[in-house]
């Protein structure tokens, strides 16, 4: 297990990551504004893929095509792709989605699946149920030593241009004026309609643009995977959707966390023995002690009454999450005196009982220091990540965009 | 006698087999602060969703400086020159302070999706102008909103804030008719009393302002005119002082026993 190794499998996750991301943004924009999971998107990124790959076959690129042709096919497929892919998105929402407003919120969420079997069945019907293979020409073949380890050109090209494309969707959202429409349509619709913001306008200019980032989430894949198929967006939705609920959903910086969170713990979990996985563990005791004995009763001290502040008390607050137990526990089984105590030590053990548990972890992987998990865990591996994540915090990890109605 | 802003011309509303307002008509005129009193239930905020086009009428027109909007999207009548604040607060409580008066100009900007990407030299022009203009909005209620906070969220600031907030995103349209719906709502006496001077302040500055309100002491020190609305029906119109002495808004109030004591 060589440091090569891990850093080419952390390149990897990074780069499955900025793809989920691509995607996510999409189911995470959309939720913000309209309260949908929009479950046609992951079909809406596989006929991105579609396009473009149909796009590069038909005009025929070969090992002999100059570089600057090559390039110049590359942008028209990308165009094409994105063009169309945006008037898919655009459409979805006028046909499928915008007659259903306003009613309850499975009926538009059934449509949206009505849309997804629509599309799968179509792009079997158009191309065929084989999968669509990318002409190998134009895909970046090339590899670099990067610390020594070998990493694709094309993976360094997907994690520059899908952070570009973050940084100007930020920008978007932040900095421009159909960005604070699509704020202010995701706060409270009928206000914004009332203050002048088109609000359909502004939907539709959500969808199109989630559409455009799946069709290059779509291009990327076919491009690194070398192949699409009719079905493969569904996968990649799922895990997509699940890494925009990972950060939170309806948030945009959430969807990029948590898709990236994915990514690494889908090529660390089958790719890395448990030996080394276990560090992970560790950082996350250290993390777990940290926030015991440091950052938990300096909150609580914060919170004593004026009055009450002493020294003393001070240090009873403290005594509890002290790593010996035994304070906590006592103080529970006492009779309850004094509310704060009673609640920091309740608060303490469940610390503490955290803690255990990945200090449990810890130390059966390392005694399984060899073993490595097979590629057939990955999604169960994912799934447990997610899982792990939300009992912990419910609404994601930068939290949900939960309108605050004051 | 002053232009008249808003006209009003026999409205009706209906939900299902209730008259929630029935055949009202009045007239707001340029430069003056009318109330709309009334017990709950009398069809004041219908009257203001039917003013702003959230509602339809089933007959009867409003007329905006002479052009009928009855029948108009919201987003267009706020164009044309009404806004309007809401009983419960609606401000966008995720974005800044600054952002949520920029929401409000929205319609007056002119700069489209492809501007904005491309970053023109009218849109920053555009933007730098609507960033001065929010915060001179902002400054018409001094102390209140110092630059520090400008980018604080609104759901920082506390609840008599955010109606004097939603107060300045009403002002950012520019608007030739102000709606308040209750502008002082939950505030205490000393809030109240400052709120109610800034709207008169404001009428001052040549604004025209339409509002609801329960608080006497507001209606009383700060209207020029008073409407009182009982079940859908105008039952009295005049100076504040005549319209709280009406028997008919007495008995509206307090019953017809209450309003046979009371006199």
């Amino acid at each position: 297990m060589s440091f090569e190794h891990v850093f080419s499998l952390t390149v990897s996750g990074v780069t499955v990551g900025m793809i989920y991301a691509l995607i996510a943004l999409g189911y995470t924009m959309v939720y913000g504004v309209l309260q949908l999971i929009n479950f046609a998107h992951g079909e809406v990124f596989t006929v991105g893929g579609y396009i473009a790959a149909s796009t590069l076959i038909w005009i025929g690129v070969d090992a002999s095509t100059p570089l600057w042709v090559k390039l110049g096919y590359f942008a028209l497929a990308l165009v094409v792709s994105v063009v169309v892919t945006a008037t898919l998105g655009w459409l979805i929402e006028r046909v499928a989605y915008r007659p259903l407003r306003g009613r309850s919120r499975i009926i538009p969420l059934l449509s949206a699946i009505g849309v997804s079997i629509f599309l799968q069945n179509l792009l079997i019907v158009i191309f065929g149920p084989e999968p669509i293979i990318m002409p190998t020409a134009i895909v970046p073949a090339g590899f670099v030593n990067v610390f020594g380890a070998r990493v694709r050109i094309l993976q360094i090209i997907v994690i520059a241009v899908s952070l570009l494309l973050m940084a100007l969707l930020t920008w978007i959202v932040k900095g421009t004026r159909i960005g604070k429409a699509m704020r202010a349509t995701s706060q409270d619709r009928e206000a914004a309609e009332m203050m002048g913001i088109e609000t359909n306008r502004t939907i539709s200019f959500t969808f199109v643009i989630g559409s455009a980032l799946a069709a290059i989430g779509g291009f990327i894949v076919a491009m690194y995977y070398g192949s699409l198929q009719f079905d493969t967006g569904f996968l990649y939705g799922l895990k997509a959707f699940t890494a925009a609920v990972l950060g939170g959903i309806g948030n945009i910086p959430g969807a990029v966390v948590g898709s990236l969170i994915l990514g690494l713990a889908e090529n660390w979990g089958v790719g890395l023995t448990l030996g080394l996985l276990a560090w992970l563990f560790v950082v996350g005791l250290a993390l777990g002690l940290y926030i015991q004995m440091v950052h938990a009763p300096r909150r609580r001290i914060d919170h004593i009454a004026d009055e009450f502040r002493t020294p003393e008390y001070e240090g009873r607050l403290k005594a509890v999450y002290r790593l010996a137990p035994v304070v906590a526990v006592k103080t529970l089984l006492s009779e309850r005196t004094d509310a704060l105590v009673h609640v920091s030590a309740r608060h303490a053990v469940q610390l503490m009982a955290g803690n255990l548990v990945l200090f449990a972890f810890a130390v059966v992987f390392f005694m399984n220091g060899d073993v490595q998990f097979s590629s057939k865990w990955q999604h169960v591996i994912s799934f447990a990540v997610l899982m792990a994540i939300l009992m912990f915090r419910p609404s994601g990890i930068l939290g949900e965009n939960i309108q605050e109605k004051v | 006698m002053a232009e008249v802003v808003l006209d009003v011309r026999s409205i009706t509303k209906t939900f299902g087999g209730l008259k929630a307002v029935n055949d009202l008509s009045f007239v707001v005129r340029e430069g003056e602060i009318v109330s709309l009193i009334g017990p709950n239930g009398s069809g004041k905020t219908t009257t203001f969703n039917l003013i702003t086009g959230l509602y339809e009428p089933d007959s009867g027109d409003v007329l905006l400086k002479d052009e009928s909007i009855a029948g108009l999207k919201p987003g267009q009548i706020y164009e044309r020159g009404i806004s309007r604040t809401f009983q419960m607060l609606r401000l966008f409580s995720n974005m800044s302070i600054l952002d949520n008066v920029l929401v409000g100009m929205h319609g007056r900007t002119r700069a489209n999706v492809i501007d904005c990407m491309l970053h023109t030299p009218r849109m920053r022009r555009e933007e730098a102008e609507s960033v001065a203009r929010a915060k001179e909005i902002l400054g018409l209620f001094p102390g209140r909103f110092p630059a520090s906070r400008h980018s604080q969220p609104a759901l920082s600031l506390s609840y008599a804030n955010r109606r004097r907030l939603e107060i300045a995103r009403a002002l950012a349209g520019e608007p030739a008719l102000l709606l308040l719906d209750e502008p002082v709502a939950g505030m205490n006496p000393a809030e109240s009393l400052e709120v109610m001077r800034q709207i008169r302040d404001l009428r001052d500055m040549g604004y025209t302002i339409l509002m609801i309100e329960h608080d006497m002491n507001v209606i009383m020190g700060a209207s020029d005119r008073v409407i009182a609305m009982d079940h859908g029906e105008k039952i009295a119109e005049g100076a504040p002082q005549e319209v709280a002495n009406d028997p008919a808004v007495v008995e509206a109030y307090l019953g017809k026993r209450g309003a046979d004591t009371a006199s």
